[in-house]
């Protein structure tokens, strides 16, 4: 016992002595802002792939900011998810502990701005030509305007229209069907696909359209995004309509309506697979490579990127699945789906101005985006992390996990995502051409992503800004479709409009307001 | 006499001298059967992670079929991959050095804080007791403990995960209460032997609580082993296996950007489903060892008299 408490006692010492040795952040306001006497810049970012780790201390990145810029860079990863990055960046505010540069969403930024945490950095862009000329266009700093001023860096997020409708052509050859133009076409295709055995084995296995349930609260409204193309033919895809005539919630339309009727019609006679109310995305993507449906709403990469699409090129390699155009409604409406751009913003901490290093912050970001900053971040060290093909596109070679698409070099790489602007080089290296192993066809996720994006899209740019719905609000609404379309309500007129009723009782009518304030005080109504 | 009953009842049953009667067998059977139907509804989900873990590459069906699929299809790959990833091997001994640390320190703390607030002689006990209630009934919030761990200095120290929940109250007042029920004889006798309160502290009440101090450390311990919220907050790197828990099953998109994942080849599901299992291991392990002390350290309280 004497033995137990000796060693008990050494450790309580130890643990209370470690506040100690903690470390405080240093005080580098008046550094000169050289490689022997550097400021220091914490940045907190968001890594481009989290779950693979931060980027190792003896990354060769920071010996060249140091020597080049006179910066020595402190980096934090904020955490993937954006709440879990709101909660981190509102607790560092309230304590008044904010990095110098951030990465932060537009509400949070708000709140920020308001309680005065964050900078203006209106004359930043004429220190930053290149960056600004690659990343910061007008929208983008229309992003980050707040009461007439500019109040952080808004770089291009996620790919835009990225996704598209595909119809498998070798069962449109086998059952001698055209192309689908119309949403009539669309349905006669989608029953041949179910009824007539287009896969030719003789059983009863297909259906003629695939989907899951794939929703958000600002953009991609119940049923969500995968039935997009059949909405589009009503004009009601996405959850806001930004149009002059009909601004506000699309459930609010009266073509609302009638899609809930055509769907409902689709689901009854067995034309869509009857999973799709309980697919997860998974399950659906396993759906297709299997051969159940003919037609399908889905990303370019996760339809056509090597490793995705070699399953499906294994089971079918007669198989063939084409990009088609949206179809169009009985009032000529037509749309593969709503787009939003979506911006990555870095705000500058008025803590971080006060100990004057907006300068070099500015300076910092201006070389991310020179080539050196470019590639460093983008792709890691060439020979190391990448090699450059005959067309100049880094590519990952022989180079293994060290590569920037393996274990170890994606580390490296986490930064890439304040680079990255989705221009010609990052998609020709993220999306390489390449020979399916089986069929020995020629595919590109870059090629399916062009072909996507040259559909027809209806803009929804500010949907990521407006209002949500509370929990209660939002369930009901989800609820009472998803009860329409499995039956559990009649989808009569009468019913549809007590259950509008009824929504705009329990705070729907309210967040439609508040949706049509927004729109119109950021002025996003078209 | 319902306990002379009861006890020659016990009596029969273990000598077997009682015929159930068919209502007995039916009851039997009954209870046999929800007991099972319990056990799968328990070991379903287990099951299904599990075999998610082994789930190959090239697989094609739906969940229910993977929860079928044969052994010998079954792939490691998704445990190589996390076995072969720094990131997560660097985790799990940041969430080890976390639960040592932090177990360690809670006992450390709740051990004499119980022990204190036991003592019926203590001036001002009650006060002392209210003043120790009051944080569990009011939380301080976020912010202030923010504040606290920051100016302590320890923003980024494996330390700030624990130490602002070193004592729990709860814990604590089980503890006390184990203590007030140790007869007060014992460390009367002690005193007059001429211990102070700290040898009767660590030579009569500790050696007499082996089962509550197992009990408390186990829950001190699962809440190290899975507090997300703190090394959230205060962990800029050095981050748990709780952080990377997360990342890991937030990556739903990670086959839309490049071709390959963070952890290799494995499919992402497996990846997820592989880190849950073995971040629930330690405690899988740990457990059957301190069950026993568990049962009872769980009991106390629950028999009067």
């Amino acid at each position: 016992m004497r033995k137990l408490k000796s060693i008990l006692l050494v450790v309580m010492a130890v643990l209370m002595a470690l506040p100690v040795f903690a470390g405080g952040s240093k005080d580098t306001a008046k550094a000169a802002g050289t490689p022997d006497d550097p400021v220091t810049i914490d940045l907190w970012f968001g890594a481009a792939v989290t779950e693979a780790g931060m980027i190792p201390d003896d990354w060769v990145g920071y010996d060249i900011i140091r020597e080049k810029l006179g910066i020595d860079l402190k980096l934090t990863m904020l955490p993937s998810n954006e709440s879990d990055q709101d909660v981190r960046i509102q607790a560092a505010g309230a304590a008044n502990e904010l990095p110098d540069l951030f990465m932060v969403r537009r509400p949070v930024l708000t709140n920020l701005v308001k309680q005065g945490l964050v900078a203006q950095v209106d004359d930043c862009f004429e220190k930053m030509p290149v960056r600004t000329a690659q990343q910061y266009d007008a929208s983008s700093i229309a992003h980050t305007t707040i009461n007439g001023h500019v109040y952080g860096f808004a770089s291009p997020g996620a790919i835009a229209k990225n996704e598209g409708l595909l119809v498998r052509k070798d069962w449109l050859d086998k059952l001698g069907l055209e192309i689908p133009t119309t949403l009539d076409e669309f349905i006669e295709v989608a029953r041949a696909f179910t009824f007539d055995d287009p896969d030719g084995n003789g059983r009863d296995d297909t259906y003629g359209y695939g989907a899951f349930v794939e929703t958000d609260a600002t953009l991609k409204g119940y049923p969500g995004s995968r039935l997009w193309p059949i909405m589009g033919a009503f004009g009601v895809e996405g959850l806001w309509s930004f149009d002059s005539e009909t601004a506000g919630l699309s459930i609010y339309k009266p073509e609302f309506y009638d899609f809930m009727v055509t769907l409902k019609a689709m689901c009854d006679e067995g034309l869509i697979d009857p999973n799709w109310l309980s697919y997860k995305k998974d399950d659906f993507r396993a759906a297709w490579k299997q051969g159940r449906f003919g037609m399908m709403y889905e990303q370019n990469a996760a339809y056509a990127a090597t490793a995705n699409y070699a399953p499906f090129d294994k089971n079918f390699p007669d198989g063939e699945w084409i990009v088609i155009d949206a179809i169009t409604g009985p009032e000529g409406h037509a749309a593969i789906g709503a787009y939003d751009m979506n911006y990555r913003i870095y705000a500058v901490s008025q803590k971080a101005v006060d100990a004057g290093k907006l300068d070099k912050i500015c300076e910092l970001l201006e070389w991310m985006s020179s080539d050196e900053g470019y590639y460093l971040l983008g792709w890691g060290q060439e020979g190391v992390n990448y090699v450059l093909d005959e067309n100049g596109i880094p590519v990952a070679g022989d180079l293994g996990d060290n590569a920037f698409t393996g274990s170890k070099g994606q580390v490296v790489t986490q930064l890439r995502n304040m680079v990255f602007y989705n221009g010609d080089v990052e998609l020709a290296s993220r999306y390489p051409t390449y020979v399916t192993e089986v069929s020995g066809k020629t595919m590109s996720a870059l090629t399916t992503l062009r072909e996507m994006q040259a559909k027809k899209w209806t803009s929804a740019v500010g949907s990521g800004t407006m209002p949500t719905p509370n929990a209660d609000v939002q369930r009901y609404y989800d609820q009472s479709l998803a009860e329409f379309l499995t039956g559990a309500k009649e989808l009569t007129p009468a019913n549809w409009q007590a259950f509008l009723d009824q929504f705009n009782k329990i705070g729907g009518e309210a967040w439609n307001q508040a949706g049509i304030a927004k729109m119109t005080e950021d002025g996003l109504i078209r | 006499m319902a306990e002379i009953k009861r006890r020659h009842l016990k009596y029969e049953l273990q000598n077997k001298k009682v015929k159930l009667t068919k209502a007995d067998h039916v009851f039997n059977v009954v209870v046999n059967l929800f007991m099972v139907f319990i056990l799968i509804v328990i070991l379903i989900p287990v099951w299904s992670t599990i075999t998610l873990s082994f789930r190959p590459n090239d697989y094609l069906g739906s969940n229910l079929e993977g929860m079928f699929l044969p052994p010998w299809q079954w792939s490691p790959d998704a445990y190589t991959a996390l076995l072969g990833n720094d990131g997560f091997l660097d985790a799990f001994f940041n969430s080890f050095r976390i639960l040592v640390g932090g177990v360690a320190t809670a006992l450390i703390l709740t051990i004499p804080m119980a022990y204190v607030l036991s003592v019926h002689s203590l001036p001002g006990r009650k006060i002392i007791n209210l003043i120790v209630i009051i944080p569990y009934v009011f939380n301080v919030g976020m912010i202030p403990t923010y504040l606290l761990v920051r100016d302590l200095g320890l923003m980024n120290h494996l330390s700030a995960v624990f130490l602002p929940g070193a004592i729990s109250t709860y814990n604590c007042i089980i503890m006390r209460q184990f203590f007030v029920g140790i007869p007060n004889e014992l460390k009367e006798s002690a005193r007059i032997d001429g211990c102070t309160e700290l040898q009767v502290l660590f030579r009569i009440i500790l050696p007499l609580s082996k089962a509550i101090v197992m009990t408390i450390g186990l829950y001190y311990g699962v809440s190290f082993w899975n507090d997300f919220f703190n090394a959230m907050l205060y962990l800029n790197d050095n981050q748990p296996l709780p952080i990377l828990l997360r990342n890991i099953l937030l990556a739903s998109g990670m086959n839309e950007y490049v071709e390959v994942n963070a952890f290799g080849n494995a499919p992402v599901s497996a990846i997820k489903a592989a880190s849950v299992f073995m971040s629930a291991i330690p405690m899988i392990v740990a457990y059957p060892f301190i069950q026993k002390y568990f049962t009872k350290g769980t009991l106390l309280g629950s028999v009067k008299g």
